[in-house]
């Protein structure tokens, strides 16, 4: 059972990138909307003076880092359905936007105006994301 | 429980908690001697050089090259059993463990445990 | 009086010592994701963990017996070694985890480097343990975790839709992996075996005897039980603030937000400083469980009240567990992944080290009048039935959701 259990950890840990299909784009995207909502809840302390600014400096940069992450993901995978291209551009322009945003917020983490402001794009950029979702998903034009 | 009369050895004797005579946890019994016949407990066996008997094929293998051999009187120690005194939550021994060659991994003679930061 | 007073505060330490990092992660993402839905799964775990707690605090105390001493009893040399080894292993990433834990509750508080805070929370840990006694090191790190009950001050905040929660309390099956893997995820999570280990070994070194045996029994009930409400709330507020918005956890940060949105900074500083306790507990909890389980398969010395020089094996191997969760905390994989992995591989060696516990707590000839009577029997075995299925489905699930991440 022990070498079990180090196999699996061996193959968990192993599993890596390769070619990006539909529903890992679709999976990208999601995630970039999630990261999105996480940023609100956080902004939304800043611009309420309702947190502690080394709180919201760390979780800002964490979650910035990975919509970097998400960002060089979506952008350096092969496709594997080529007419889902543009999808991909505006995905890695989404992340793109959204860690620019975190890392505003990491910048001015006591400030409450520029935290209101973060608060009101990065819900924007959800809207983007969310929408990205839905043209992959075939339920939008 | 009394230690004459009849015991279910591997029910209660087997693998149980050893202390000495100072109630220092030294060792648990890692195997029995038996002996005559009907057979009767003459000794108890303890000591990491007897872990490789208790295990299968190459498992046994790989912890006897760790453990080593079984040396008697090093590695596999004999208790005999007239120096048991007591079976009950633990086998409590009458002596003291060093004078029966128990307990040396605690012991603080030696080199192991002299080297530890708060010895 | 004096009697009452001491249990009463025993059961608050154990309320205090229910959550861990696998709590705090397991039941956020579960909220996050599926929003009650899992309550149920939270519950049939508190109760696990009560029924598997009462039984080795019975035998410790009647028999003089903590549990690696049974196992090695009931299962021999052999299969107690396969036990001690997975056990260890699961150890090793809990100890890992709630190291990293710690270090990110600090990063979160003061802003510096994550690596640091992993060595300088251990160093820290090391001379807390050498300067308190057990007993002591079980309060402190308990009547901290009490802060954590801003989570259930939350969710009467948020005033949840409390049919929508009721419902969540009636067990619901759903045929996708990935909510399955969260069963067996939060099951686990409430019922993670290194608690009842460290229990019951600290029931020998407080030196409980039979007349401790109703001390055991409202520990067990009242103080996991009221731990299991802490989980409960930590599931609906995350329900009712992620689900919606479509949050996916994957930070131990996030367990704080709804607790900052409820009651703004003091909120925040509540859950951050009980994660704290909770975690920084867990972590004493886990690597002593560790070295109880290697020096009690091995019959050396053990215990924090025999003091390093007459168990210099036992408090040698504890400092060597540390250091090898440091280095796993170290080696740069996300502490919740961590966490992730110890909570499901725990409930995989988690039938080796039930059933010896289970055998000896029925057993007339170990524990004469106070063996498991009927309820005891069925809920112990009933149990042991459950554990099996979650356990041969645990690493299977984790295959096939990709680790949880769907």
């Amino acid at each position: 059972m022990a070498l079990g259990l180090f196999l699996a950890v061996a193959a968990l840990f192993s599993s890596g990138c390769g070619d990006l299909s539909n529903d890992e784009l679709n999976r990208g995207v999601e995630s970039l909307s999630a990261l999105a909502a996480q940023g609100q809840l956080v902004a939304s302390g800043v611009a309420r003076d309702a947190t502690k600014s080394t709180y919201a400096r760390v979780m800002s940069r964490t979650l910035g880092e990975e919509a970097e992450h998400e960002a060089e993901k979506l952008a350096d995978a092969t496709l594997e359905e080529a007419e889902t291209e543009d999808q991909r551009h505006a995905a890695v322009a989404v992340a793109g936007e959204i860690s620019g945003l975190l890392s505003e917020l990491q910048t001015y983490p006591g400030d409450e105006h520029h935290g209101a402001l973060v608060q009101k794009h990065l819900e924007e950029a959800q809207e983007k994301a969310d929408a990205i979702v839905a043209q992959l998903s075939g339920d939008a034009p | 429980m009394r230690k004459e009369g009849e015991i279910y050895v591997v029910h209660r004797l087997l693998d149980e908690q050893i202390c000495d005579s100072e109630g220092r946890r030294v060792g648990r019994v890692d195997d029995i001697e038996l002996r005559g016949d009907p057979p009767r407990i003459t000794a108890l066996l303890v000591g990491e050089g007897l872990y490789p008997r208790r295990l299968p094929g190459w498992l046994a293998r790989t912890t006897r090259r760790i453990v080593g051999p079984e040396t008697w009187g090093s590695n596999a120690l004999r208790i005999p059993w007239e120096e048991v005194d007591e079976l009950s939550s633990t086998v409590k021994l009458r002596k003291k463990a060093e004078d029966l060659g128990l307990g040396e991994g605690d012991d603080p003679g030696r080199w192991f445990v002299r080297r530890l930061p708060w010895n | 009086m004096k009697v009452i007073l001491k249990i009463a505060l025993g059961i608050i330490a154990a309320i205090g010592g229910f959550l861990d990092i696998g709590d705090l992660v397991f039941n956020t993402q579960a909220g996050a994701l599926y929003r009650y839905d899992l309550l149920w799964a939270v519950v049939l775990g508190t109760i696990g963990i009560a029924v598997y707690a009462e039984m080795s605090g019975r035998v410790a105390a009647v028999s003089g017996r903590p549990v690696f001493d049974v196992i090695r009893m009931r299962l021999g040399f052999g299969f107690g070694l396969l036990a001690l080894i997975a056990s260890t292993l699961v150890n090793l990433l809990t100890v890992a985890a709630e190291l990293g834990g710690i270090a990110i509750v600090l990063e979160l508080l003061f802003d510096a480097p994550y690596n640091m805070f992993v060595v300088t929370g251990a160093i820290a840990l090391v001379a807390i343990v050498a300067l308190l006694p057990f007993g002591g090191l079980e309060r402190l790190f308990g009547y901290g975790g009490l802060a954590l009950f801003v989570v259930v001050a939350t969710v009467f905040h948020q005033n949840p839709d409390w049919g929508d929660v009721a419902h969540g309390f009636v067990p619901s099956l759903d045929s996708s992996t990935l909510y399955l893997y969260f069963v067996v995820g939060v099951f686990a999570a409430a019922l993670m075996p290194y608690e009842v280990h460290f229990y019951s070994s600290g029931a020998i070194e407080e030196g409980w005897t039979e007349e401790n045996l109703k001390e055991n029994r409202l520990n067990a009930i009242l103080g996991y039980g009221i731990g299991g409400v802490l989980s409960v709330a930590l599931v609906i507020v995350s329900g009712y603030l992620f689900h919606p918005l479509g949050v996916e956890p994957s930070d131990l940060g996030t367990v704080a937000l709804p607790m900052q949105g409820a009651f703004g900074e003091t909120g925040l500083l509540l859950a951050l400083g009980g994660m704290f306790f909770c975690v920084g507990g867990a972590a004493i909890d886990s690597s002593f469980a560790a070295s109880y389980n290697l020096a009690q398969f091995l019959g050396w010395e053990w215990g924090r009240y025999q003091g390093p020089r007459k168990a210099p094996r036992f408090t040698a191997s504890w400092l060597v567990f540390l250091l090898l969760g440091i280095a796993i905390a170290e080696s740069g994989i996300n502490p919740v992944e961590i966490t992730e992995y110890s909570v499901v591989f725990s409930v995989v060696a988690l039938p080796l080290t039930y059933l010896p516990v289970l055998l000896i707590a029925g057993d007339r000839s170990f524990m004469s009048d106070h063996a498991n009577g009927r309820i005891a029997a069925t809920l112990g075995w009933l149990y042991f039935a459950v554990i099996i299925v979650l356990s041969l489905a645990a690493i299977p699930l984790l295959l096939a959701t990709n680790g949880g991440g769907g």
